[in-house]
């Protein structure tokens, strides 16, 4: 997936990977998308759940090698 | 393992998808419960101090005498639940060895030490002081409640300043090791057993034996490795209760925690309203008092406050921080680190002068049914947990305390 933005939150944990994402998005333009590395199990979860009450919308995961990438769209 | 079949679907059930935070809330008070009706309601704290202790006892310093670790049943369960949340991450593919950048292990070793210090001035973490001291019907578990958010809050505000001001304190190389997907990691569902095997090896062994001590130790080896799985899972986690209505707005953790105290309310004021007995005490009066500290009012206002600052920039409460490190984040191992050496300490130099320069008034002990009888302060803890219900529910929808 295409990505405007990469947000690299390897190695971080709760809350800090969604600290900075609400940070990086409020910088980012309306459509734009954002790629999110994370290692963080908590965050399959909680991004989702994130998007879905800020209305941003969550466009999917990858996971490799233990590195997890989340599509985020801006509303 | 498991190729197919029931077993399999079973297994999958349980260890592919998280269980939803408030499930694991249900449980969690189910096993809390059984600890009261073993010996003590849980916490966390006291085996804290009694790691630290043994290891400054061991390192030749002088007055840090203690129980050896393996008869000291809090000190076990915290292992355990270590264990238990490391089998747990194991078989659910979700464990390796994390390496955050230097600043966050900074910060997860200064959590500790201010949690060290909050569990030891507050009497009590947020397992041992709110989450069963609330439930046991105290009255300073109350106040440490209220420290207890006002830490969180401030701490957060920190979080957020840092991050506007020094991003990369939080930002640099990270490493991860043993993660446990792709191809090659089938080892680690085995492993996963392996640390059954072991933890239930060593339950036969401390409960075959004669004294009852060593029983006690036994089944909370036992429940420890049971709280950490259902930790894991569920990834319950008290620091979100109190920060998120203050951060995303989400009303999931608050919730599983209003639910999972209003079960262990119930379970905890039918032991302490008939006194049932376990194995040491005879006197109700001495059951009754399980979990009610001598904190009333300010101690556990002010430990609570260190202990909310503690937990926030840690990113894991007592609890919380004993299962994320049996996961493998290392930010969290340095949490463990800082509040093993900082609460026999706290205990040593701190917790006295506290106790000399505060008034009895404000550090004693306060039973609730003394004063507003069983059913008064039951329903007083019941209003307090549906007045707290209705704020989160309320602020996730209006998002008006929510900074994020």
């Amino acid at each position: 997936m295409k990505a405007d933005q990469t947000l690299d939150c390897k190695g971080l944990s709760c809350p800090m990977p969604i600290i900075k994402l609400s940070k990086t998005i409020k910088k980012m333009k309306s459509g734009e998308v954002l790629e999110m590395l994370g290692t963080d199990p908590g965050s399959k979860a909680d991004l989702p759940a994130w998007c879905n009450k800020t209305g941003n919308i969550f466009e999917g995961m990858e996971e490799e090698g233990g590195v997890q990438k989340f599509y985020i769209k801006k509303k | 393992m498991f190729k197919e079949g029931h077993s399999r679907e079973l297994f999958d059930k349980l260890f592919r998808k998280g269980w939803p935070m408030w499930v694991g809330g249900m449980l969690l008070a189910f096993i809390n419960v059984l600890l009261f009706a073993i010996k003590y309601p849980w916490g966390a704290s006291a085996g804290y101090v009694n790691i630290g202790q043994n290891l400054f006892n061991s390192l030749g310093l002088e007055g840090f005498d203690a129980t050896a670790i393996s008869l000291h049943a809090v000190a076990m369960l915290n292992i355990f639940i270590i264990l238990g949340a490391f089998a747990s991450s194991l078989w659910s593919k979700e464990f390796g060895i994390r390496i955050p950048p230097v600043g966050e292990l900074i910060k997860g070793l200064l959590g500790g030490i201010l949690m060290g210090i909050g569990a030891t001035v507050g009497i009590g973490c947020t397992t041992g002081g709110f989450f069963s001291g609330v439930a046991a019907l105290s009255g300073g578990a109350l106040f440490l409640t209220i420290g207890l958010l006002i830490g969180t809050f401030v701490a957060l505000k920190y979080l957020l300043w840092e991050m506007e001001v020094f991003p990369k304190f939080s930002m640099g190389k990270a490493y991860s090791f043993l993660v446990g997907t792709g191809k090659n990691s089938g080892w680690q569902r085995w492993l996963g057993w392996i640390v059954v095997a072991f933890t239930l090896f060593l339950f036969s062994r401390y409960t075959n034996s004669g004294s009852i001590t060593t029983k006690v130790v036994g089944w909370h080896i036992f429940l420890g490795l049971i709280l950490g799985i259902i930790l894991q899972r569920s990834r319950f986690c008290i620091v979100r209760a109190f920060r998120e209505p203050f951060m995303t707005g989400e009303s999931e953790a608050p919730v599983a925690v209003i639910l999972s105290l209003l079960i262990a309310l119930i379970g905890f004021t039918i032991i302490k309203y008939f006194g049932i007995g376990n194995i040491a005490e005879i006197a109700t009066r001495a059951i009754e008092m399980k979990s009610v500290y001598a904190n009333f009012w300010l101690r556990g206002m002010i430990g609570g406050f260190v202990f909310g600052l503690g937990m926030t920039i840690a990113g894991g409460c007592a609890v919380g921080t004993l299962w994320r490190a049996g996961e493998g984040h290392v930010k969290l191992w340095m949490a463990v680190v800082g509040f093993v050496i900082m609460a026999p300490m706290s205990k040593k130099f701190i917790v006295p002068f506290v106790v000399r320069i505060l008034p009895e008034s404000l550090q004693r002990k306060m039973y609730l049914p003394d004063v507003l009888g069983y059913t008064g302060s039951v329903v007083l803890i019941l209003v307090i947990l549906f007045l707290w219900y209705l704020f989160a529910k309320w602020n996730e929808k209006t998002g008006k305390f929510s900074a994020l």
